[in-house]
């Protein structure tokens, strides 16, 4: 079990440590548990470990503080958990570096999906970037710039095809709607997010098989988008 | 100095004029001499005695009196030209003369006097008439400050008046704003109620000095000001009162409301649970799953009550402030029906949305909650296999949504309180929800600038809304369309 993932946890609310450790363990992830921000600052450190979870609303300091100090050293994906109605906060963590996010109460399924896609991604960070996507009859060929539906190619603008590039290579992650913008138009319209609705329109009924509800791309309200592939 | 000297003008010409009348009554009655009897002569000179004593007062009328008790002497009774009194009936015409000269003097003088009186009375009270009409209404203190200031600057005609209110939210009001005199005020009233002062008025005025019918004025005035500030104090105090009260009554409704709606979902978790728990069901049973969806069904409904009950707090306490953005309605409708998808089995959601729709200013999350919401309460009340239609345009200025189901109709009288907290017309007992759902819709069509309402139509109940297209003065922004394709 040595080469297992290991999960550092920091959340101050025993009964969430409990829970997520006990399922996580069950599914053969490596568990380490902390309560407070500078003892997690500290067992990331030491455990070097392949994802931290990371609660938003910690008694010693900021969640976002954790997560810029993490991104000063270290590349690891960090899930940050929040709940309802911060959308603001999760923004400027996921802002500052972190992967993904997940609302509370969260089910365990979807902790697990998070979980899979971050390790997915830091597994591509290190090389071994996958070019062609799939999603339902959707096929993304990055490398070669075609959109497929089935065997049916679908004509995409510019602008299009730079967004679902981008959404595509990231899939199952979400991006926020000023990740997006700074990487797919220019750091300068990084508050426009009117364009990025717009397009999003226009690709969502290219794509979509009902674009009025979507299930590749979706929206993740207050905060951005999730391509959700096949894998 | 030029005063004193300008008012004993005044005064001694009073007295000069009233003299040269007597002179002038004098040598007009000296040539009918002949023709008049004594007695009549001096009934005569009563006339213009009376005159002297209402026109220019009481002393130039005694002095008048005496005069013409002396020239009536000298010039109508004989032996004319001197003071001596022959007949005895000339003495007792003369000492009548004397006496009722000074009594109608006396008389007349008396009654000017108390003329005036009555008018500088009349006065005041027209003036501490206009303050209290002007003071009357007025919860605000600084209106009500600068009420008294200007009313206290139009009555004493002063150089300068600075009102100087103390306690909680202190703040002084001058009037001249500028050019205040740097010398000590001549004249500083506290302004005082019962629990202590709350402020002093100061007067600049160095000439003429004030008399103390003025500075008994100004003391009514200052009171006058005192039982204004006291009232705004008052009103407020009792508004505030009046929120807490309006809070504390939300508060047990909630807790009446939540701790049966909080307590169904709660109940099933535990019993599900439970019942997995012990051995009592098999791990092939049939029933585990759907224990196990039960628990899972009853916490999302419990999170949900509670982030109304958390919206519903935020609405009433007026901190739900919308992140406004340019939005497109029919990816907000879109997610929505997504999220509800295993919610809306049963019925069928039309959305019509015409292509042309121009961006939205809206919060993205906020909108959210109010369709989920209006389609959940349509979803809850309209029968199974009817249709929801779901339906915007744009009026004008506003973009007009519309929600429309079949469900049963609400009696008129109710379309508005529907929206109001806690308010159901069925049992709460028969459907389940917190009874906020429309109350937070509302709260934030209205937190957007907007207008929420419910309709019976024909086969059912409609929701409307409107939302204005325009923020901070700027229209929908139309955008650039790139068509040329990869």
């Amino acid at each position: 079990m040595s080469n297992a993932p290991h999960i550092l946890v920091i959340d101050d609310e025993p009964q969430i440590q409990r829970a997520v450790r006990t399922i996580l363990t069950e599914k053969g992830f490596r568990v380490t548990t902390a309560s407070r921000g500078e003892e997690g600052l500290a067992l990331a450190a030491t455990n070097e470990p392949d994802i931290v979870i990371l609660d938003l609303g910690l008694p010693d300091m900021d969640g976002v503080e954790v997560c810029t100090r993490l991104r000063q050293w270290t590349q690891c994906p960090v899930i940050i958990l929040s709940v309802r109605d911060s959308e603001r906060d999760k923004v400027a963590a996921l802002d500052k570096g972190a992967d993904d996010y997940l609302t509370k109460p969260f089910g365990i399924e979807e902790l697990l999906a998070r979980v899979r896609v971050a390790l997915r991604h830091s597994a591509s960070r290190q090389g071994t970037q996958s070019k062609v996507i799939h999603a339902g009859s959707l096929v993304i060929d990055l490398a070669w710039h075609i959109v497929k539906r089935g065997d049916e190619e679908i004509k995409l603008t510019a602008t299009e095809y730079k967004l679902l590039a981008y959404l595509a290579a990231n899939h199952g992650r979400v991006l926020t709607h000023q990740n997006i913008l700074t990487n797919v138009w220019d750091p300068a319209d990084a508050n426009h997010t009117e364009y990025l609705r717009v397009y999003m329109r226009q690709l969502r009924k290219k794509l979509e098989i009902d674009p009025e509800r979507p299930q590749v791309i979706l929206t993740e309200p207050g905060i951005g988008y999730r391509f959700i592939s096949d894998e | 100095m030029t005063m004193r000297n300008s008012t004993f003008i005044l005064q001694s010409s009073r007295y000069l004029l009233a003299w040269g009348f007597i002179a002038l009554v004098t040598a007009f009655l000296f040539t009918l001499r002949e023709a008049l009897d004594t007695a009549l002569v001096a009934l005569l000179y009563l006339i213009p005695l009376g005159l002297i004593t209402a026109f220019w007062g009481l002393a130039p009328g005694i002095t008048s009196a005496f005069l013409t008790f002396l020239t009536f002497n000298y010039f109508f009774i004989k032996p004319y030209y001197n003071f001596t009194v022959h007949r005895p009936t000339d003495v007792v015409i003369l000492v009548i003369f004397l006496v009722v000269a000074i009594v109608i003097s006396q008389l007349v003088g008396r009654m000017q006097s108390s003329l005036a009186a009555a008018t500088a009375r009349e006065r005041e009270a027209t003036q501490l008439y206009e303050l209290s009409t002007a003071l009357a209404g007025l919860h605000d203190r600084r209106s009500i400050a600068e009420i008294l200031a200007r009313q206290v600057q139009d009555v004493s005609q002063g150089e300068a008046v600075e009102l100087n209110i103390t306690g909680m939210d202190a703040f002084v009001f001058r009037l001249p704003e500028s050019d205040q005199p740097t010398r000590p005020p001549e004249w500083v009233v506290p302004i005082q109620v019962a629990r202590g002062v709350l402020g002093e008025i100061r007067l600049w005025r160095a000439a003429p000095v004030l008399t103390s019918r003025e500075k008994r004025l100004l003391q009514t005035f200052a009171s006058q000001g005192a039982l204004a500030l006291e009232r705004a104090r008052l009103v407020q105090a009792e508004s505030r009162a009046r929120v807490l009260e309006e809070s504390d009554r939300l508060k047990s409704a909630i807790l009446s409301s939540v701790s049966h709606e909080l307590r169904t979902p709660l109940s099933t978790i535990k019993a599900a649970a439970s019942s997995l728990r012990s051995n009592d069901v098999n791990w092939d049973s049939a029933a585990r799953p759907e224990l196990i969806a039960a628990i899972d069904d009853e916490a999302d409904h419990l999170n949900m009550l509670v982030g109304n009950l958390l919206d519903m707090s935020r609405i009433e306490s007026g901190v739900l402030k919308p992140k406004r953005e340019w939005n497109i309605l029919s990816e907000i409708i879109g997610s929505v029906l997504a999220r509800m998808k295993h919610l809306a089995l049963e019925h069928r959601i039309e959305v019509d949305l015409p292509e042309s729709l121009p961006l939205v200013p809206v919060d993205y999350v906020q909108m959210e909650q109010v369709f989920t919401n209006l389609l959940s309460n349509s979803l809850k009340y309209a029968p199974g296999k009817s249709v929801i239609y779901v339906k915007a345009f744009v009026e004008g200025e506003l973009i007009h949504v519309m929600v429309r189901n079949q469900g049963p109709q609400v009696p008129q009288e109710h379309l508005e309180r529907i929206f109001d907290k806690f308010f159901r017309i069925t049992a709460a007992d028969q459907v389940t929800g917190t009874g906020l759902g429309l109350s937070i819709c509302k709260g934030i069509i209205e937190a957007h600038g907007g207008r929420l309402w419910a309709e019976n139509v024909s086969d059912g109940l409609a929701f409307h809304f409107t939302l204005p297209l325009i923020w901070e003065g700027i229209s929908p922004p139309s955008l650039p369309t790139d068509m040329e394709t990869e």
